[in-house]
């Protein structure tokens, strides 16, 4: 059976990454109420969230 | 609210993930029982945070908000002394009842236990209901997004409708629930930077305890009198009424969320579903209720936000959205869009796939054809998940025409599940219950739960016989016709019950206290065992409440 963390994890290192990308390339995008830079940190902790998720799956099938 | 390139493509990444899951699932449901239960096979981390998602609507998320900012920390009640104990109970003392009758919904749990008429008044109020509530927040989530993205309201309703049906047509509950934890993990990535941002930028907790009124920030306040406190509630209705009538009655009688639980691989897995659920449950508050607060206390401090205006008052539900746009840039705020329209969904696909399933076993099994070929119920439960998706539709566009209907049903509704836990509770736990008693338990307490509204107003609602009481809210009024359908129900089940045969004890094996093996776990690790489980929940509970009192 599809093992749901492959998927999950595959999503969230794309959509990871998508912000990531975005937040480096135009640091500048901010939303009016704060001056972070929202893109690239909740980019980077789904990167994490994602391998995270795809490390597991991995294991378990070893 | 303005949406970038990458916001859209972040969305259509979503919708193409979750329809993929499905047809990655499409190949596995060759029985009804597959289709419908999933085939009990799922492992407890997946039902547990199901369990929780299929709850967590849409409505539920905005709503939370909404109420943060209007009624404060209280609202924290909804989960802290509301769902929490619930959750426990059931996973604790009820899912062995559940679980090991091999019962495949809970209308056919009480067609075990008690009888025909008691089953069938359960299994069609639950599917016209389930229907009805799925409609009412298709409806309520294309409304948010005509007003807040200007999208045609049958655009959003028919797109995020017929996705939901893809993916519980092609991979039936396993595919729901595999969503379900999908939606889980975006909810809570989409909504938390918000809560963070808006909590930091309002100057932390201290800041918001500055800035609004003491009510607002203290969760057990002013409850001593209902004048005292933005709901309008006092402490035994709340206790009563919310905490134990409602979210009982909810959490542990709804197949909606029980179906999640009964899903898992094990009685062991079954059990610890909801006990598991709960941890993350006890977070949510900071991440759906916080934002709510932190609003007003930003709108307070001239920081440049202004809350949501209708009419004369303040428009609420509209406050999630609008902290999203002051506080995410474009992809950042595609994945908060993304977040809310997985809130919706996981919500839809827990009333579709719980809809089909009483569909087929309960009404149609039961009543139209009760001998067939599986292969037969399983066409069924497929033609049924089609026709609940396009009866949802059809509701959502009844709620946009006729809103008055919608409210009034809710109302009934809310009759009908008042009393359940009551039967349910002495189904469960007391052997002489019998089915007569059960029916006219449950029949009585709707009854007394219409009597108390016609008795009683509330904000203009109600007291269509006469005006014996008035609440200062209509959330008073609810917790007490709560109450008192719940006390009925009790009453007249024990009554009817001393009055009528009782079953043979041999009937009831596997369905009753005393008379059901209660699985010995004491060899099994402490994690994973419902007990401690449930201890260290109730420790943390009691450290929340008192945090925040």
């Amino acid at each position: 059976m599809l093992d749901l963390r492959l998927p999950a994890g595959l999503f969230f290192l794309a959509v990871g990454l998508i912000l990531t990308v975005s937040g480096l390339v135009n640091p500048s995008n901010i939303a009016p109420l704060t001056p972070v830079n929202v893109n690239l940190y909740a980019g980077v902790v789904m990167l994490v969230f994602g391998t995270v998720l795809l490390v597991l799956a991995r294991r378990s099938k070893a | 609210m303005n949406l970038a390139f990458v916001d859209y493509f972040i969305l259509a990444l979503y919708f193409l993930f979750v329809i993929g899951i499905g047809w990655r699932l499409r190949g596995q449901s060759s029985t009804s029982s597959d289709f419908l239960t999933s085939g009990h096979s799922m492992p407890v981390w997946i039902t547990s945070l199901a369990f929780l998602a299929a709850n967590l609507g849409a409505q539920e998320v905005i709503g939370m908000c909404a109420s943060g900012a209007k009624y404060g920390i209280m609202t924290s009640h909804f989960y802290w002394i509301g769902a929490i104990p619930a959750m426990l109970f059931i996973g604790v003392f009820m899912m062995p009842f559940y679980y090991g009758s091999r019962a495949r919904s809970v209308p056919e749990y009480l067609r075990l236990r008690f009888d025909e008429k008691t089953r069938g008044l359960n299994a069609i109020t639950f599917a016209v209901m389930t229907i009805f509530s799925s409609g009412i927040s298709m409806y309520a989530l294309g409304i948010l997004l005509q007003t807040v993205l200007n999208w045609s309201f049958t655009a959003s309703v028919l797109l995020s409708a017929g996705i939901v049906l893809l993916y519980t047509y092609l991979g039936g509950l396993r595919s729901a629930i595999y969503n379900e934890v999908l939606q889980f993990f975006l909810i809570v990535i989409g909504f938390s930077p918000l809560a963070i941002m808006s909590l930091y930028k309002a100057g932390g907790w201290s800041g918001i305890q500055q800035r609004l009124p003491q009510v607002m920030t203290h969760s057990w306040q002013g409850l001593s009198d209902s004048s005292l406190n933005p709901m309008g509630v006092e402490i035994f209705g709340l206790i009563a009424g919310l905490g134990f009538v409602l979210s009982f009655g909810y959490w542990c009688t709804d197949f909606l969320v029980v179906q999640r639980a009964m899903a898992a691989d094990s009685m062991g897995a079954a059990r610890r579903t909801p006990i598991m659920a709960a941890f993350p449950k006890m977070i949510m508050p900071f991440i759906v209720i916080l934002p709510g607060l932190a609003a007003v206390a930003l709108a307070q401090a001239g920081s440049g936000y202004v809350l949501p205006v209708k009419g004369n008052g303040y428009d609420y539900d509209k406050v999630l959205t609008t902290l999203m746009a002051q506080f995410y840039p474009s992809g950042m705020l595609g994945v908060g869009l993304t977040a809310l329209m997985a809130s919706f969904m996981s919500g839809m696909a827990g009333n579709v796939t719980a809809f089909n399933t009483v569909f087929t076993y309960d009404i149609y099994q039961g009543y139209i054809r009760k001998s067939a070929p599986d292969s037969h119920y399983l066409t069924v439960a497929r033609i049924t998940t089609l026709v609940g998706t396009i009866l949802s539709v059809l509701t959502a566009y009844l709620a946009q025409r006729y809103n008055n209907i919608m409210d009034l049903l809710q109302l009934v509704f809310g009759f009908v599940n008042a009393p359940l836990f009551a039967t349910f509770l002495l189904g469960m736990f007391w052997k002489r219950t019998t089915a007569n008693g059960a029916f006219y338990g449950l029949l009585s307490g709707t009854g007394a739960a219409a009597l108390v509204h016609g008795l009683t107003v509330a904000e203009g609602k109600g007291g269509w016989i006469e005006t014996v009481h008035t609440f200062p809210s209509t959330m008073a009024q609810n917790f007490w016709i709560a109450i008192f359908a719940w006390s009925t129900c009790f009453l007249m089940t024990i009554l009817v019950s001393f009055v009528t045969k009782p079953r043979l004890e041999s009937e009831l094996h596997g369905l009753v206290y005393g008379l059901t093996k209660i699985p010995h776990d004491a060899s099994v690790v402490w994690y994973k065992r419902p007990i401690p489980l449930a201890g260290i929940v109730v420790g943390v509970l009691i450290l929340l409440n008192v945090w925040f009192r």
